[in-house]
């Protein structure tokens, strides 16, 4: 490809949508949507793939990734392999919901989907599979309704926040948040720019230098603007309830320490028995595996997995291997549960 | 238009309207040049090591660049033309007003110098970089320098490499305590600064009887108050719908699937 068709083949994917998979709004409050996703395959389902799973996302970024396009998603993966799939967008908070708190994703919105689902299938509890950020709230939503969940999976995880490799932590941990948050919502951009000064050459420089001196196909460069406008595709972030998370679990290191409160309750990862799964990528750099391993010594139960996989936090999702590997484990893993 | 990429890029540059591009076919351009320098100096066996300095000060000072932010700090030190009114004593019916002026002055020259700071760490790292650089292209290294015009491969081969060592020299620096320091105290005066310039904002819009974001966070909070309130009502009532009704079987449940529409 020559230079004047890669700069037109790159403007020409400006567009690109990502997302590939059929889906309905089953349930929504405020700005949350509740998806399901249509069924893609006819295997028999397996007594626990009648138990639906429900995807909680994070808030930071839009959870779009996880369907990005038909060869780069979890979410396709899953449903090839007979699950029913759920997907909590949690869209994009604005200045009215700036007091919006953990206790309110977690207790309010997130308990909304689950009794949503349940009565739906008339069951007493779900799968429930966290991602990153979604993965602390899943615990928490775990920890406080043990009945409501059969088994639970996190998924690039943070637990221990106080980890020697995990420089986001120590960046934040002498920063008056109170003060940074204001009464306001937490810009997507700055979040964006801290992410980007984690490895500014490599992020900010090297990847667009390797495409530039490349010869991407037309795929490849469609999938790069994908990828490029969900990590720039970010939500501000409520103020309440990002300064909630940032002191209690960055600073304070709250939940390995069973002190972090949500609802007035005590989040008590030793009350957690059901079995658990730990999918890990040992390149992340902005969870680093250590502060995801740490869930293995905290929970009560006696049903636990730890899966590692040599990949970084985003290719866990869209890399080329955790296709194929990363629905298949995750199936076969809920399927002896 | 030439073979090489970034000779391409440059030239095509040139013809574009659109500028996207412009920071890394400049970046691209200058390290093409100075990468071609260094492997034609280093080929000489008198001259290698000073062509490793050379080159590593290049990218030293090229990626300083890269660290700078969009706004200039001489605007919030002291050369400023209000910085006079920093120490003045606060008197008569304006006090709070110059209080509040003072303070905001006074972030503004604490963002400044946290900003001072910070750069000097990403120089440091910088530097750091340079030197590990410069010591792995010597002849021993990954560089090993030849006669004859550089391949795409090799100048490609120099920039990871450059990247490696910078992204490693900026991982020391950046979880250092300095750093976090500095940081920290960058965050914190700028937030200081916003709150107490916001201030300055709010009294303004209440003089021109304009609302206020202070009036729309207090409203925000009785709205929120009272959807709490109702959602809590809400569910004692399908609690006790629910206790009233007997639950539904599963299969009576799948079966309703496909009529399920979107609930508000």
């Amino acid at each position: 490809m020559t230079t004047a068709g890669l700069y037109a083949a790159l403007a020409a994917a400006n567009h690109c949508a990502a997302g590939c998979s059929q889906k309905d709004v089953v349930w929504q409050s405020g700005k949350l949507r509740l998806y399901r996703y249509r069924p893609t395959s006819q295997k028999s389902t397996h007594p626990s793939r009648a138990v639906p799973l429900l995807i909680v996302y994070a808030l930071v970024n839009r959870p779009y990734m996880m369907d990005l396009q038909e060869d780069r998603s979890l979410i396709r993966g899953l449903l090839a392999q007979g699950l029913d799939i759920y997907l909590i967008d949690w869209g994009y908070p604005d200045g009215a919901d700036r007091f919006t708190t953990l206790t309110d994703y977690i207790d309010g919105l997130l308990a909304g989907c689950v009794e949503h689902i349940l009565r739906t299938h008339g069951l007493d509890a779900l799968n429930m599979l966290g991602v990153c950020q979604g993965g602390v709230f899943s615990l928490c939503f775990t920890a406080l309704h043990p009945q409501r969940v059969r088994n639970l999976i996190t998924m690039v995880t943070p637990v221990d926040f106080h980890t020697p490799a995990d420089l986001l932590s120590k960046w934040v941990r002498k920063i008056d948040v109170a003060a940074w948050v204001g009464n306001g919502n937490v810009s997507g951009d700055a979040l964006n720019q801290l992410f980007l000064s984690l490895m500014p050459f490599r992020l900010a420089h090297q990847k667009y230098m390797d495409l530039f001196m490349g010869t991407p196909t037309r795929a490849q460069i469609e999938t790069f603007m994908r990828v490029e406008q969900w990590i720039f595709d970010s939500p501000d972030q409520a103020g309440a309830a990002f300064q909630e998370f940032v002191v209690r679990l960055y600073q304070e290191n709250s939940l390995v320490r069973h002190q972090l409160e949500i609802a007035g309750r005590k989040i008590d990862l030793r009350a957690l028995t059901l079995p658990v799964l730990s999918l890990i990528g040992s390149k992340d750099h902005l969870v680093p595996r250590d502060a995801s391993l740490a869930l293995e010594g905290l929970v009560g139960s006696k049903d636990y997995t730890t899966l590692e996989f040599a990949l970084g936090h985003i290719g866990m999702y869209i890399s080329a291997r955790a296709q194929h590997e990363v629905p298949a484990a995750i199936a076969r893993w809920l399927a002896t549960r | 238009m030439g073979d090489d990429p970034w000779s391409q890029w440059k030239a095509f540059a040139a013809q574009t309207p659109h500028h996207a591009f412009t920071p890394f076919l400049d970046s691209a351009e200058c390290f093409a040049g100075a990468a071609r320098k260094y492997l034609e100096t280093a080929a000489h066996p008198q001259t290698t090591d000073e062509a490793a300095r050379t080159f590593s000060h290049f990218l030293r000072e090229q990626s300083m660049a890269f660290f700078q932010p969009p706004w200039s700090a001489d605007a919030t030190t002291g050369g400023a033309p209000w910085a006079a009114m920093l120490d003045a004593p606060a008197l008569g019916l304006t006090r709070e007003h110059q209080l509040r002026w003072q303070r905001t002055a006074d972030a503004a020259r604490r963002v400044a110098e946290a900003q001072r700071r910070l750069q000097c760490l990403w120089s440091d790292a910088l530097r750091d970089a340079a030197t590990a650089f410069a010591a792995r292209v010597a002849p021993s290294g990954i560089g090993t320098p030849r006669v004859g015009a550089p391949s795409v491969a090799t100048l490609h081969s120099l920039y990871d490499s450059w990247i490696d060592c910078a992204e490693e020299a900026y991982a020391g620096t950046a979880h250092s305590d300095s750093f976090c320091n500095a940081l920290a105290d960058f965050v914190n005066a700028s937030s200081q600064w916003r709150r107490e310039f916001a201030a300055s904002v709010e009294q303004w819009s209440k003089l021109t009887d304009l609302p206020t974001r202070s009036e729309l966070n207090s409203l925000t909070l009785r709205l929120k108050s009272v959807e709490e309130q109702l959602r809590a009502l809400r569910l004692q009532h399908e609690l006790r719908d629910a206790a009233s009704k007997p639950r539904p079987t599963a299969r009576a449940s799948r079966t309703r699937r496909a009529k399920r529409n979107p609930k508000s």
